[in-house]
């Protein structure tokens, strides 16, 4: 139990510490500063349990705790930046580098064709030997993130940056932002509901613009993904269209659209009136079929009929 | 069975022939009609009974037809089409083998190998039957899927521009013409090309799979038309599905195949020629009828069990099997050739035109304490069901009177696709229901008033094609949809699809049914789960399902194939308990107010329809009483022109003839001899197959089963046949052609038990004969058909011309 307790820990450690560490010790700029903070105290950590136990039992061959602790250290910074990333949703665009990086430690790791045995033990004996398969775990739950947020869409083919349509969006994201920002300059927002006209009017083609790009991702994302993934764009892309539609039609309630009441009630009460006139016209106009009785040759007794009659009057 | 049955009637036979004293009993039988009918018989007056006598004696006899003539004139004859009526159009197949000289000669020539080759033939043509069917269905589906996609993407683009600049009206007018002309385009072709392919087809099948012909149900030509005719009322926008008219689609492919030939296109391809009777074509209508079923649902062993249900009357285990093959071959047909279509062929994930979806969630797990749930829904569906069909009843009664003419039911047909689109939109227009379209997965999302990013979920049900409707509500999370939608929606949806069924256009019911049903049961689902205060176990998917099944239940009150129906399209075995129960539920309410869509149908159709058994209070009638007299009877050997007289009089367009022994002596009565039928007779007249001939030329052709077989199904009509005067002296020997062994019975045999033997059997004519063997009287569908129980009892329909 002990020996296992201990290769665990290391494990988990890091998150836990980074999650411990990140509001306080973590500062906004400092990043890497604060990783190698974070990898300082990993280390220490380690010493401590290399100094109080015994090594009699075999140990994690040195170059694999290399890549063990690589990976910790990339899936702390990869959570960071998601956690950091929620609202308004930047994951893509602030987390795809971490999350390349994480890919390419696992992938160290789990290579088992590699030439040297030495890798191959790594991935057994950190991947699969034990029942937990924390690492295993980590990485399945950052790839199923990574894969809902659909981010694969908004990156390059060698998902090296963003695609250059997403960066366009981007621009034009920002730039309406900005547009926005400086139209309602001296008011408050929510302080006069109605007062919005010239947001409306100067930010207009900005928006429409915005919106026309957006269908059109949409548009193509739809026509190129019958292959497999699905038809989201990614949701950076997605959830700043719905900020910023939500400012634009809910808050500052620029698309008014027309509503021709009185035509549509017109023509649609003309059409419903038609079957009323065909029915009349049909129910007073035309003949009504008749069908003419034959009489059936049979024995003209009587019997039947009375019988019919008589038993169920 | 055939044995037995033969049995009761040569049992029959050998009693009167044995024993004379029956003669005298005649007088008590018809006297003793039923202990209850004590005051009928007292008017059997003396002159009634002598009447009789004469009657029943010869038929050849020329005054007695005068008499006979005369006698409708003291008749109103001329009465509105109402729905107790038979329609002298019907006329029965005869699933009963023709078993003469010439059969039981091939049976000979062909030896046993020879009957193992017919074995295999029957199942490749039932692989023929799936694959073509299932082939039909991915035609119907992708067409559909394109057209529908492209008249919603232009009635949507045409929204989205109006609803910035205004002037909506256009749209709405849009939307309506474009509905109403396609569908004019769908209506035209079946009101004036072919109007047996209107409706879903269901009730024609079912009639056909009676036992009765319906003119024209299994051409070629219908089987275009309806394809078309539904591909055109889907696009057109219409309350209707296009599940229905698979079944008669696979049934026509059937009828096809079996034969190997097609008379519409002139073309024989000389193969399967021993399936050109009745009785064969009939099962391979039953196996097409089930392929049809399959691939509309995916569910092979629920169109098994439909073609059990509701069609075949005659059973055997191998007969099942082999459909059971031509459905399964129909749906995997159809499945793979779908995901070839969606790209992702080796999937096989589309096994129907309609997917339910997958129900195996735990949230659409139910628990036992849900289950009078279910229950309390199936008395609703019922409910409703009947209101569905009472409202169907009248319109159809209403079609039926006044909107006969082709060209106006042309017009009803674009109207109703005009209103349909313009209460859609009027539904769309003012409903204020808006959703985030984020995650969703709308076909269509349709904007209109809505803020940016949200759609109208009015349009998600209206805007849609029906299959796609009814699968978002099975669906779509909580939530989607907001309760006054849906009471919206469904309140119109059934007036719409009530409206619909029954117009000239060929389009089914199982799919608005369904969709009515799914509305109302995800409503029925939200407040449930408003009651509760939220519980998990509230969710309205599986109510929507439930109560889809609940409605179509009430409509079709199909029971059996239905349950399984719905668990393969759901893919849940254990949902199999509680669709069993809400249908059962539903037919036991429904059947309490009104009978079946389709029965009520059949019914208003005037068609004789033969139930399972006869109506329960009919054992004091007896074959006496429900046979027609006389019988126009042939001689053995008869002269042509008297043959040739009796086929052209159009006052008794008779099929079938009793032969009786030629007695040179017309006054003496002659006992049966076998019976003949017209088909029979226009072959020999054809073939010029008189006595004097063969005497004459002695290389004369022997006629071969074969001769008749080309002629089937359509059989010239007499008109189209001449005889010169001379061949009119010539003699005719109906001995070697006729069936030596028709079923008979005794005047005094009941109604129930005539019917069993007519039903089981599967006849076309029984003969009713006296004890001295001597034809008294012919027994005939409408015979039998023509006693229902009503409401009040027991009823009697009248025969008319339609």
């Amino acid at each position: 139990m002990a020996p296992l307790l201990r290769c665990l820990l290391p494990l988990l450690l890091p998150p836990a510490l980074a999650l411990a560490l990140g509001p306080a010790a973590v500062g906004r700029t400092r990043r890497p500063l604060a990783l190698e903070a974070l990898g300082e105290a990993e280390e220490l950590a380690e010493e401590l349990w290399d100094a109080g136990l015994p090594g009699d039992l075999p140990e994690l061959e040195p170059e694999c705790r290399r890549l063990l602790v690589a990976f910790a250290e990339g899936s702390a910074a990869l959570t960071g930046c998601l956690g950091r990333r929620a609202r308004p949703v930047r994951l893509c665009q602030a987390c795809h580098r971490h999350y390349r990086r994480l890919l390419a430690q696992y992938g160290n790791i789990a290579r088992a064709v590699g030439n040297s045995s030495e890798s191959h033990n790594c991935a057994k004996s950190i991947l699969t030997s034990d029942r937990l398969q924390i690492v295993v775990t980590l990485s399945e739950f950052f790839n199923e993130t990574w894969e809902a947020a659909n981010c694969a869409n908004c990156l390059k083919n060698s998902s090296e940056g963003l695609s250059n349509s997403t960066v366009e969006f981007l621009d034009l994201f920002n730039k309406s932002l900005t547009c926005f920002e400086h139209n309602l300059q001296g008011q408050t927002i929510y302080l006069s509901p109605s007062n919005y006209t010239e947001v409306c009017k100067n930010c207009n083609e900005t928006y429409k613009m915005l919106n026309d790009l957006y269908n059109n991702l949409q548009r193509m994302n739809r026509q190129g993904g019958e292959s497999g993934h699905s038809a989201h764009l990614c949701i950076d892309v997605e959830d700043a269209m719905n900020i910023t539609r939500k400012l634009w039609s809910r808050t500052f309630n620029c698309s008014v659209p027309c509503s021709d009441t009185v035509p549509v009630i017109a023509v649609s009460s003309f059409i419903l009136f038609l079957p009323i006139v065909f029915y009349l016209s049909s129910f007073l106009h035309s003949k009504q079929k008749k069908r003419i009785l034959i009489l059936p040759k049979r024995i003209q007794s009587n019997a039947s009929l009375v019988n019919i009659q008589e038993k169920y009057s | 069975m055939a044995n037995v049955a033969k049995k009761v009637s040569w049992s029959g036979r050998d009693r009167d022939d044995d024993d004379d004293e029956r003669v005298g009993e005649t007088t008590p039988l018809l006297n003793g009609t039923g202990p209850g009918a004590a005051a009928g018989t007292r008017q059997l007056t003396p002159s009634s009974f002598l009447r009789i006598g004469q009657l029943s004696n010869v038929d050849l006899n020329e005054d007695v037809r005068e008499l006979e003539t005369e006698l409708p004139r003291q008749y109103p004859n001329e009465i509105p089409h109402n729905e107790k009526l038979l329609s002298l159009k019907y006329e029965s197949l005869d699933y009963d083998n023709s078993e003469n000289q010439l059969f039981l000669e091939e049976e000979r020539r062909i030896n046993h190998t020879a009957f193992r080759t017919v074995e295999i033939k029957r199942w490749v043509i039932c692989a023929m039957i799936g694959i073509l069917t299932g082939l039909i269905a991915c035609f119907i589906d992708i067409v559909v899927e394109n057209l529908a996609g492209l008249k919603y993407r232009v009635v949507k683009g045409n929204i989205d521009k109006f609803t910035e600049k205004g002037g909506l009206s256009f749209s709405l007018l849009l939307w309506a013409t474009l509905n109403a002309s396609v569908v004019m385009v769908g209506s035209v072709i079946v009101a004036f090309i072919e109007p047996v392919a209107a409706g879903s087809g269901i009730p024609q099948i079912k009639c056909y799979l009676n036992g009765v012909k319906i003119p024209h149900v299994v051409r070629l030509k219908t089987l275009v038309i309806k394809v078309c005719g539904v591909i055109l009322s889907v696009v057109g926008g219409l309350a209707v599905g296009k599940e229905g008219p698979m079944i008669h689609s696979g049934a026509v492919i059937a009828a096809g195949i079996s034969q190997g030939r097609s008379t519409s296109l002139k073309r024989d391809f000389k193969i399967f020629e021993y399936f050109r009777r009745d009785t064969e074509k009939r099962d391979f209508v039953s196996a097409g009828a089930a392929a049809g079923v399959s691939a509309a649902f995916g569910a092979p062993v629920g169109g098994v069990l439909f073609s059990l249900e509701e069609g075949a009357s005659f059973w055997n285990q191998f007969l099942t099997w082999r459909i059971f093959f031509a459905s399964m071959i129909s749906t995997f047909t159809l499945n793979s050739v779908l995901s070839v279509y969606h790209g992702n062929a080796w999937d096989l994930s589309s096994p129907g035109l309609i997917n339910f979806g997958r129900f195996d969630n735990e949230k659409m797990g139910y628990t036992i304490q849900e289950i009078p749930i279910f229950i309390f829904m199936g008395v609703v569906g019922g409910i409703l069901g009947a209101l569905f069909n009472a409202l169907n009843y009248w319109l159809t009664m209403f079609r039926i009177r006044y909107i006969h003419r082709p060209c106006l039911q042309v017009v009803e047909a674009m109207l109703v696709a005009a209103v349909t689109a313009t209460v859609g939109f009027v539904m769309i227009y003012c409903s204020r229901d808006c959703q985030p379209i984020q995650g969703s997965t709308v076909a269509y999302p349709l904007q209109l008033f809505c803020a940016d990013g949200e759609y109208n979920s009015m349009a998600t049900a209206f805007f849609n094609t029906p299959e796609k409707s009814v699968v978002n509500l099975f669906h779509d999370p909580p939530g989607s949809y907001n309760p006054m939608t849906l009471g919206m929606f469904t309140l119109m949806y059934f007036f719409l699809a009530c409206w619909t069924y029954g117009l000239t256009v060929s389009a089914g019911v199982f799919i608005p049914s369904l969709l009515i049903g799914a509305a109302w049961g995800r409503l029925f689902g939200i407040s449930l789960s408003y009651l509760t205060k939220g519980s998990i176990w509230a969710d309205p998917g599986k109510y929507a399902l439930m109560g889809a099944a609940a409605q179509l239940g009430g409509i079709v009150r199909m029971t059996l194939s239905l349950t399984v129906i719905m668990m393969e399209a759901t893919g849940n075995v254990t949902y199999g308990f509680p669709i069993m129960l809400v249908l059962m539920t539903a037919k036991i309410v429904g059947d309490y107010f009104v009978e079946g869509l389709y029965d009520m149908h059949i019914q208003l159709q005037s068609v004789p329809f033969l139930h399972w058994e006869a109506p329960v209070t009919s054992h004091s009638l007896t074959a006496r009483e429900v046979m027609s007299t006389p019988v126009t009877c042939l001689r053995r050997i008869e002269r042509v022109g008297t043959v040739v007289d009796i086929l052209s009089d159009t006052s008794s367009n008779h099929n079938g003839f009793p032969v009786v022994e030629s007695n040179p002596d017309a006054t003496q009565v002659a006992g049966l001899r076998g019976l003949i039928l017209r088909s029979q007779l226009i072959v020999l007249l054809k073939h010029k197959v008189f006595v004097e001939r063969a005497n004459l030329s002695l290389v004369q052709r022997r006629l071969k089963l074969k001769d008749f077989r080309d002629a089937y199904p359509r059989f010239p009509p007499i008109q189209s046949i001449h005889v010169s005067q001379d061949e009119r002296e010539c003699m005719i020997d109906l001995s070697e052609f006729m069936n030596p062994s028709p079923y008979t019975v005794p005047q005094e045999a009941s109604l129930p038990r005539v019917f069993k033997l007519f039903r089981a059997l599967g006849l076309r004519h029984l003969v009713v004969v006296d004890n001295r063997n001597e034809v008294v009287g012919m027994v005939t569908r409408k015979d039998l058909a023509r006693y229902r129980l009503g409401k009040e009892g027991l009823e009697e329909l009248s025969l008319a011309q339609t």
